[in-house]
């Protein structure tokens, strides 16, 4: 899987239980997430690279509950399958 | 005059502003040397769960933490700021520590305003004081707060809900400043179903002289308790810009880039921003003017910033978000639910044309609410 990914490939985790749906997130990367009609955040683009990043790094930054991280791919990898 | 290469960068204040525009200069190819000087102790933190969920005596006591920063800034935290020497382009620390810079970003933020300097009177503002108002709430003592704004309603709602006595004073109807006489009906009827005394006085001083302090209001009452909050609004850290030729009448003031004097910008609490010159002490305001405030120092063709203020508070049971200009006046236009209740969904026409759009327990997002304040929207 990480195999042919770019090495500098990202990944948006939410951490749902924590989401308030204030959508500061979607309104900072638009192309990436988006609340749906109910308010649940949906991450359209998990996997991000290049421009990308800084736009998911932006989304992560503005939310004021800290339900987002940015993780290496591989990393977020690793992390899901020790769960 | 030429522009002088910008090799290293300090940033005063190690709050959310602080923060993204550390941020923002990496995001926007700077790699040079990157110094964060931060007055807390702490890494930079959520202030608006201080008063919400850190409150909750079962509430999560990580809710305020932020992901971990990334771009690789010095950091020298515990330290503050007590000169700066445009000229020489040096600030100097509390320590007598001088460090130069080339480029500067003022974010040393505000701090809670207080009436007395009796110890008893507490206040909220960073996170050592939230962890001790906790503590506080803890045993359930007789609480008075002063202030009927969002902050002191918070720690109200808070304090209500951990099992205390909770008197609240404050010079207007709670929250009418700020959401107008109409969203203040609604949280202070729940406020008061809840159990809250509200205490509306025309004006309001803490008497110092005792083991405890005391508020007196200016009928001549008097409200002791066992603790006091005050949420009276905040200052300015401006205090080691004194000297510095930068202040105006005592202020800071950046322009709508954040700039402030060649190789200086200013972002959040700390500064007015923008052809009023008005501070905007709120979460989602320290972060856009931060952004905008970093690419200006770097980019001198970089846009002023256009950003509408939103605000979000949590209270009493209720949730309410709010864009457009505040506070409203009038009756609001109903879009959801029945208007004197919760869930609603409300709209006030500005005098200027422009839109405010207030949610009470009505989950939306941001964006949509945004929408709904243009005139597009009909």
């Amino acid at each position: 899987m990480t195999a042919i990914l770019k090495e500098d490939t990202m990944r948006i985790e939410l951490d749902r239980p924590r989401c308030e749906g204030h959508g500061l997130c979607e309104e900072a990367a638009p192309d990436l997430m988006h609340l749906d009609d109910e308010g649940e955040l949906v991450i359209d683009v998990s996997e991000v690279d290049g421009a990308d990043v800084a736009r998911a790094q932006a989304a992560v930054r503005v939310c004021p509950v800290a339900a987002l991280r940015l993780l290496a791919a591989d990393a977020a990898d690793a992390e899901a399958a020790a769960e | 005059m030429t522009v002088r290469a910008l090799e290293r960068i300090v940033v005063v204040g190690g709050g959310i502003a602080g923060l993204t525009a550390c941020d923002t200069l990496r995001e926007r190819g700077f790699d040079g040397e990157l110094i964060v000087v931060g007055s807390e102790p702490h890494a930079a933190y959520s202030r608006p769960a201080l008063s919400k969920a850190l409150l909750k005596l079962d509430g999560d006591l990580a809710a305020h933490e932020l992901a971990p920063a990334t771009h690789g800034a010095r950091e020298i935290r515990g330290a503050s700021a007590v000169g700066l020497d445009v000229e020489r382009r040096t600030i100097s620390l509390e320590d007598g520590d001088e460090l130069a810079y080339d480029g500067l970003i003022i974010a040393s933020g505000s701090r809670a305003k207080r009436l007395s300097d009796h110890p008893g009177e507490l206040t909220l503002r960073g996170l050592d004081d939230a962890h001790a108002l906790r503590n506080r709430l803890a045993d359930r003592p007789d609480v008075v707060v002063l202030g009927g704004g969002v902050l002191g309603m918070e720690i109200a709602s808070g304090a209500v809900a951990a099992g205390c006595r909770v008197t609240l004073i404050a010079t207007s109807e709670p929250m009418s400043r700020q959401l107008g006489a109409h969203v203040s009906g609604i949280l202070t009827r729940s406020a008061r179903e809840r159990g809250v005394r509200i205490v509306v006085t025309a004006s309001a001083s803490v008497d110092a002289d005792g083991e405890r302090p005391v508020v007196r209001t200016s009928d001549g009452s008097t409200y002791g308790s066992d603790v006091l909050v005050s949420a009276v609004g905040d200052v300015p850290n401006t205090e080691w810009l004194r000297v510095s030729g930068l202040l105006t009448g005592g202020r800071l003031l950046a322009d709508g880039h954040g700039r402030v004097a060649p190789g200086v910008v200013a972002a959040g609490d700390v500064t007015g921003w923008g052809p009023g010159g008005v501070r905007t002490p709120l979460w989602t305001s320290a972060i856009e003017q931060a952004k905008a405030a970093a690419s200006a120092l770097l980019d001198p063709e970089a846009r002023a910033l256009r950003f509408q203020n939103y605000f979000w508070t949590e209270q009493f049971g209720h949730s309410v978000k709010a864009v457009g200009p505040l506070p409203v006046h009038g009756s609001p236009e109903v879009l959801v639910g029945g208007g004197d209740a919760a869930p609603a969904l409300l709209r006030w026409q500005g005098a200027d044309g422009i839109r405010s759009v207030i949610s009470i327990d009505h989950r939306i997002p941001i964006p949509r609410l945004r929408r709904l304040t243009d005139a597009a929207s009909d």
